[in-house]
C-alpha cells in the first residue's frame, strides 16, 4: 500500500495514503455538517450567507455565534474525544466491543453526578468535578483490579462489566431513593445533551482535550504495535506498563471531560472507531478516522436531535443510543457471518 | 491536526464573539424600555417590566397563566395538566406556540428568543432548575422562577406567577370564586366532615412497589378537601421537609395499623375514576378489605387530586362534593 | 470448565449428596420461616408460627398470609430458576461466567415485556409469560450465536445487548413518560408487591420447567463431556442442546416475567454447587434447586433490613454480591480463555 512518511523532530508518521484521503474527505464532512449545523436551530434555519456574514463578524447574530456555534464546535471536538477514547480502548483490549461506556465509565460518572445532585447542590460546576472524579475513580480500581501478571485486555473490559453492574445497582437504589423531581433531573442528565452548551462551559474542556488528543497522536502509533508483540515496545523505550496506564488516563481523560459538560454520550465511542477501520481499510483500528469519524457521528446525531421532534428536541444520548444500537446488530451479525 | 486546526478556529471567533457582544448590549437597552419593578423570585430578586406584553411561560407555569388570561406568546407543552384544562383554555394551550418540551433540558432556546419576549416565567421544581441554561434565557428577557414547593403552596405560587405576568385581575376573580364555592360546601358538610377521623391513600411520584402513599393535611390529596373541613389525623413519622413532611410511603404490611383508626378512607383516582395502579394494588389487597373503614363502607375515590390552579381546583371541589355526597345520607 | 475431580465410589457419592441435599431442604425451610417472619411491620413470633398452623383472620395474620408467604414462595421460585439457569447456561455453553443476567436474557424479557405493555394486548399473566419467554429467547439466540466462540466474548455480547436495550427504554421514556413509565417496574428486579398477581401460570411454567432440566441433566451430562464422548453414550446433542436452551428462556423468561431482571443468582449459585457436586451435572441440577432459593430468600431478607425505613430492590443486593463474585471468576477462569 502507498504510504506517506511524515517527519517531524525525531518522530515520524507513516500515514497511509488511502487513510490521508480519508481523512480529508471526513474534516470535509465535519465542516459541511458543521455548517449545517449553524444554519438550524430551534426550528428555524439561517441562510448560509447570515452565517457567513455573522461568522465573519460583518452581522451581528448572538444566536449563530453565541448559541449555535459553541454547540456545533463542542459536537466536533467532543465526538472526536469519545472516537479517540474507543480508539484506545479497542487497541488496548483488541476487541470491538472494548469502549469506556461499556465497560462502566459511565455508570462511574452517573455515581458522580447523582452525588452532587443528592449530597450538593446540584451546580454545573459540582456535576463536571463529580462525575469526573466518579470516572476516575472507577477506571482505577478497574484498572488495578485487571492486574495480575500485567494487564490483560478483554479481563479488563469484564471487570469493567462487573464493576458497572455493581454501579448500576447502587446508582438505581439512590434514583429510587431520592426525591422525584432530583430522579428527573439526573435522569435528564443521564441522557447525555448538548442543549445549553456555551463558550463558557467550554473554555476549560477544550484545552483539556486539545492537549490529550495531542499527546495521544504522538504515542498512539507505539501502542498499536506493542498489541501486535511486546518486543516492539522495547524500541520505544517505554515501558509497556506504563504505556498502557498512559493510554488508559488518555482515554478516561477524554471521556470524562465530555461526561463533564454534556452527559454520558453512549456509542459513539463503540462504533466510531470500528466504522472508521472499515471505511480506512486498515488491519487495526486507526487513531484519525476513530476520531474524525466520532465527530462526524456526533454532528450528525445532533442535528438529528433537533429535527426529529421539532421544535422540542431529544436528548442527543438517545440519538446516539439508537444509531449506536442498529451498528452493533450490525457488527454482530458481521461476526457471525464471517465464521 | 485536527485540535490545532479548531484552536485557531476558536481565535477567530474571539473576535467575532467580541463584536456580538457589543451588539447584544445594544439590542438589550431595546427590551428595558418603559417602566420595571423589582420581583423576588426562587432566583432572586428580579427586575421585570411593570406592565409585560409578551410572557413565555414554562411548566406549572403554563395552566396558571393560561388561566389568568396573562399575555402569553409561547409556552412549554404540559401534558399532564391537559385533563383539567376548560375547553376555553385547551383552545388556548392547542394555539399558542410552543417553545419547550416537558423536559427541562430540552429547553428550546431559540424558539423562546424567536418568541421575542419581554419576560419568561419557569414554573419548575428548584432541583430542575439547574438543567435550564437560565443566564442564556435572561439574555433574551427577565427571568422569574417560581416552582412548586409543597403540594398546598400553588395557591401562593399561580398568584406570584399571575402577579409577575401582570395578569392579577382575573386571578383574583377566579380565586374568590373558589373561595366562594369551598365556604359553601364547607357550610354543606358541616354536620358531618370536621368530626371524621379521615385517611387518604395517594398515588403521587414515585410509589415503590409494595408500598402505598398515605397523606395527610395539605397533601395533593387532601389539601382541596381540607378547604371544605375535612381532618386527615396523624403525621408524617418522619418528617423529610417539603412535600415529605405532609405523606409518607409505607409498606403495605403497614396498612392495618395506618388505617386502623380511620372513620372514612379517601383514595386518589384518575380524571375518569379508575384507579391508578399504585392505588389498584391497595384497593386489591386483602389487607385493605380489612379495614374498619372499608368494612363500614367508608372509602371515598377523589379525582382531580393534582389540581394546581384555582380554576382546576374548582372542579376538585366538585368532584369532591360528589363523592363525598354518601355522607350527607344518613 | 467443569472439573472432574477424584471421585469416591459412587454409593458413598450418592448417600453424601442426599445426606448434603436434605440437610440443604432443611435449611432453606428454616430461612422460609425466618423470611415469613421479617417485614415493615412487628409481628410477634408466635402470631407467624399460629398463622401457618391454625389462621384466625387476625391483621397479623393476614400479613403474613397474604403478603410475606407468597413473596417467601415467590423467592423459592424464581431462586431455584435462575440458579437452574444458570447451571444449564454454563454447562451448554461451557463458560463460567454465563449467567442469565450478564447474558441479557433476562433484560430482553424485560424488554420484551415493556413493549408488549406499552402496545397494549400484553394484559393476561398467561400473555406476559409468552412475551417474557420470547424475549428471552431472542436474547439467547443472538447472545450464544454471536458469542459462543470465547467465554468472555459471550458475556461481552450480552453486555453490549444490555447497554443497547437499556438506551433504547431510556429513549423511549423521554420520548413518551406515561406510556413507559411501567419500565421502571422491569428495569430494577423485586419481590415486593407482587402478592396479588396471577403467579399461578408462571410458577407453573417454572415448576415444570425444573422438572425437565433434572430429567435433561443426564444426557447433559454426557454433553458436557464432548461431542465424541456423547455420541458413544447414545445421547443426541443437538436435540440436547435446542432442549437446554428452551429450558433457559422459560426459566429465565418466567423468573423476569415475575420479578423483574435479577442479576448474578445464576453466576454465584452455579460456583459454589460445583464445589458441592463434583463434576456431576445431575447432583449440580440438584444442588442449585436448593442453593438458587436460598441466595435468592438471603438477598430478600436483606432487600428488608438493610435499610431503616423502606427497602432495597433484591435486584440490587444480587447486584452488590455478584458484582464481587464475578471479578473473583474473571480472574480464575477468565485468563485461560485470552
Amino acid at each position: 500500500m502507498s504510504a506517506l512518511v511524515l517527519r517531524a523532530g525525531r518522530r515520524s508518521f507513516r500515514v497511509e495514503r488511502r487513510t490521508l484521503w480519508l481523512s480529508a474527505i471526513l474534516l470535509g464532512t465535519i465542516l459541511a455538517l458543521g455548517f449545517v449545523g449553524l444554519c438550524y436551530g430551534g426550528a428555524t434555519w439561517a441562510s448560509p450567507g447570515e452565517v457567513l456574514a455573522a461568522l465573519t463578524g460583518a452581522a451581528d447574530s448572538v444566536v449563530i455565534v453565541e448559541w449555535r456555534l459553541p454547540r456545533v464546535v463542542a459536537a466536533m471536538v467532543f465526538g472526536c474525544a469519545l472516537g479517540a477514547a474507543g480508539a484506545i480502548f479497542q487497541t488496548l483490549t483488541r476487541n470491538p466491543l472494548g469502549s469506556p461506556d461499556v465497560i462502566g465509565l459511565d455508570a462511574g460518572a452517573y455515581t458522580g453526578a447523582l452525588f452532587a445532585f443528592t449530597v450538593l447542590a446540584g451546580t454545573s460546576g459540582q456535576l463536571a468535578v463529580s462525575s469526573v472524579l466518579g470516572g476516575l475513580l472507577v477506571a482505577a480500581l478497574i484498572y488495578l483490579l485487571s492486574l495480575s501478571n500485567g494487564l490483560s485486555g478483554l479481563r479488563l473490559v469484564v471487570i469493567g462489566i462487573a464493576v458497572n453492574a455493581m454501579l448500576q445497582a447502587l446508582n438505581s437504589w439512590i434514583v429510587l431513593r431520592a426525591d422525584l423531581e432530583v430522579a428527573m433531573a439526573a435522569g435528564a442528565w443521564n441522557a447525555g445533551s448538548l442543549n445549553g452548551v456555551d463558550w463558557a462551559d467550554l473554555v476549560l474542556p477544550l484545552p483539556i482535550l486539545a492537549g490529550l488528543l495531542a499527546t495521544l497522536l504522538v504515542w498512539f502509533r507505539p501502542i498499536q504495535q506493542s498489541t501486535l508483540g511486546d518486543a516492539v515496545a522495547a524500541t520505544t523505550g517505554v515501558g509497556l506498563d506504563r504505556l498502557r496506564l498512559m493510554m488508559v488516563l488518555i482515554g478516561v481523560g477524554c471521556t470524562a471531560t465530555v461526561t463533564a459538560v454534556a452527559g454520558p454520550i453512549a456509542f459513539i465511542a463503540l462504533a466510531a472507531p470500528q466504522i472508521g477501520r472499515r471505511l480506512a481499510r486498515t488491519p487495526g483500528v486507526a487513531l484519525l478516522p476513530a476520531a474524525l469519524t466520532g465527530a462526524v457521528l456526533l454532528l450528525t446525531a445532533d442535528l438529528l436531535a433537533q429535527m426529529l421532534l421539532s421544535p422540542e428536541s431529544l436528548p442527543v444520548g438517545v440519538v446516539t443510543t439508537a444509531i449506536g444500537g442498529c451498528y452493533l446488530i450490525w457488527l454482530l451479525t458481521q461476526e457471525v457471518r464471517r465464521r | 491536526m485536527f485540535t490545532r486546526r479548531s484552536a485557531r478556529f476558536g481565535g477567530a471567533l474571539l473576535l467575532a464573539i467580541a463584536v456580538a457582544a457589543t451588539g447584544c448590549g445594544t439590542s438589550e437597552s431595546q427590551d428595558t424600555e418603559g417602566e420595571t419593578r423589582v420581583f423576588a423570585a426562587d432566583n432572586g430578586e428580579i427586575t421585570i417590566p411593570a406592565d409585560p406584553q409578551r410572557v413565555v411561560a414554562t411548566g406549572y407555569a403554563v395552566p396558571a397563566l393560561i388561566e389568568a388570561d396573562a399575555p402569553l406568546v409561547g409556552i412549554s407543552t404540559w401534558k399532564r395538566g391537559l385533563p383539567m384544562m376548560t375547553k376555553q383554555d385547551r383552545a388556548r394551550y392547542d394555539e399558542l406556540e410552543k417553545v419547550a418540551g416537558e423536559q427541562a433540558t430540552e429547553t428550546n432556546y431559540e424558539a423562546i428568543a424567536g418568541a421575542d419576549p419581554d419576560l419568561i416565567v419557569i414554573g419548575v421544581p428548584q432541583p430542575v432548575l439547574g438543567d435550564i441554561d437560565v443566564e442564556r434565557l435572561e439574555s433574551i428577557a427577565p427571568v422569574v422562577a417560581i416552582g412548586p414547593t409543597v403540594p398546598s403552596a400553588w395557591r401562593e405560587n399561580t398568584k406570584k406567577q399571575a402577579d409577575a405576568a401582570g395578569a392579577l385581575a382575573k386571578f383574583d376573580e377566579t380565586k374568590s370564586e373558589y373561595e366562594g364555592k369551598a365556604e359553601e360546601l364547607a357550610g354543606k358538610y358541616e354536620d358531618v366532615l370536621p368530626d371524621l377521623k379521615l385517611a387518604h391513600v395517594g398515588s403521587y411520584g414515585e410509589v415503590d412497589s409494595g408500598n402505598f402513599q398515605r397523606e395527610f393535611n395539605d397533601s395533593w390529596g387532601t389539601n382541596v378537601a381540607n378547604d371544605i373541613g375535612a381532618n386527615y389525623y396523624g403525621e408524617v413519622k418522619e418528617k423529610g421537609g417539603g412535600s415529605q413532611d405532609v405523606s409518607e410511603y409505607p409498606s403495605i404490611e403497614e396498612l392495618p395499623s395506618a388505617f386502623a383508626e380511620a372513620d372514612a378512607i379517601t383514595y386518589s383516582v384518575e380524571a375518569d375514576g379508575t384507579p391508578p395502579p399504585a392505588v389498584q394494588y391497595v384497593l386489591d389487597s386483602e389487607l385493605w378489605k380489612d379495614l374498619p373503614a372499608v368494612k363500614a363502607d367508608k372509602a371515598f375515590p377523589i379525582p382531580l387530586t393534582e389540581a394546581a390552579t384555582y380554576r382546576q381546583a374548582m372542579q376538585a371541589l366538585d368532584a369532591l362534593d360528589e363523592s363525598l355526597a354518601p355522607l350527607l345520607e344518613k | 470448565m467443569i472439573s472432574t475431580e477424584t471421585r469416591p465410589a459412587p454409593t458413598s457419592t450418592a448417600r453424601w449428596h442426599v445426606a448434603v441435599l436434605v440437610g440443604g431442604f432443611a435449611l432453606l425451610a428454616a430461612v422460609a420461616v425466618v423470611s415469613i417472619g421479617i417485614g415493615a411491620q412487628a409481628v410477634p413470633p408466635m402470631d407467624v408460627l399460629r398463622a401457618l398452623v391454625a389462621p384466625d383472620g387476625s391483621a397479623n395474620q393476614l400479613i403474613v398470609l397474604e403478603v410475606r408467604a407468597p413473596r417467601a414462595l415467590l423467592a423459592i421460585g424464581v431462586g431455584a430458576a435462575l440458579g437452574v439457569a444458570g447451571v444449564l447456561i454454563q454447562t451448554l455453553s461451557r463458560n463460567a461466567l454465563a449467567e442469565p443476567g450478564i447474558l441479557g436474557v433476562s433484560t430482553g424479557a424485560g424488554f420484551a415485556m415493556t413493549i408488549g405493555a406499552a402496545l397494549g394486548g400484553v394484559a393476561s399473566p398467561a400473555a406476559e409469560l409468552l412475551v417474557a419467554t420470547l424475549g428471552a429467547a431472542g436474547a439467547t439466540l443472538l447472545v450464544y450465536a454471536v458469542g459462543r466462540t470465547a467465554p468472555l466474548r459471550l458475556v461481552l455480547t450480552g453486555v453490549a445487548l444490555s447497554a443497547v436495550l437499556s438506551g433504547i427504554s431510556l429513549g423511549l421514556r423521554l420520548m413518551s413518560p406515561d406510556v413507559f413509565d411501567k419500565y421502571r417496574f422491569w428495569s430494577v428486579g423485586s419481590l415486593a408487591g407482587r402478592e396479588q398477581a396471577p403467579l399461578l401460570v408462571p410458577m407453573l411454567a417454572i415448576g415444570l420447567a425444573l422438572v425437565g432440566a433434572l430429567l435433561l441433566s443426564r444426557s447433559l451430562n454426557a454433553a458436557a463431556l464432548g461431542e465424541a464422548v456423547a455420541r458413544t453414550l447414545g445421547a443426541n446433542i443437538a436435540r440436547v442442546r435446542l432442549a437446554t436452551l428452551v429450558l433457559i428462556t422459560v426459566l429465565a423468561g418466567a423468573a423476569t416475567a415475575v420479578a423483574g431482571p435479577i442479576l448474578f443468582v445464576g453466576l454465584i449459585v452455579p460456583h459454589v454447587a460445583r464445589r458441592l457436586a463434583r463434576g456431576s451435572v445431575p447432583w449440580l441440577t440438584g444442588y442449585a434447586l436448593v442453593l438458587g432459593p436460598l441466595l435468592m430468600l438471603l438477598a430478600d431478607i436483606g432487600s428488608r433490613v438493610l435499610l431503616p425505613t423502606g427497602e432495597v430492590p433484591v435486584a440490587i443486593v444480587t447486584g452488590f454480591l455478584g458484582g464481587p463474585m464475578l471479578i473473583w471468576a474473571v480472574r480464575k477462569y477468565g485468563a485461560g480463555s485470552l
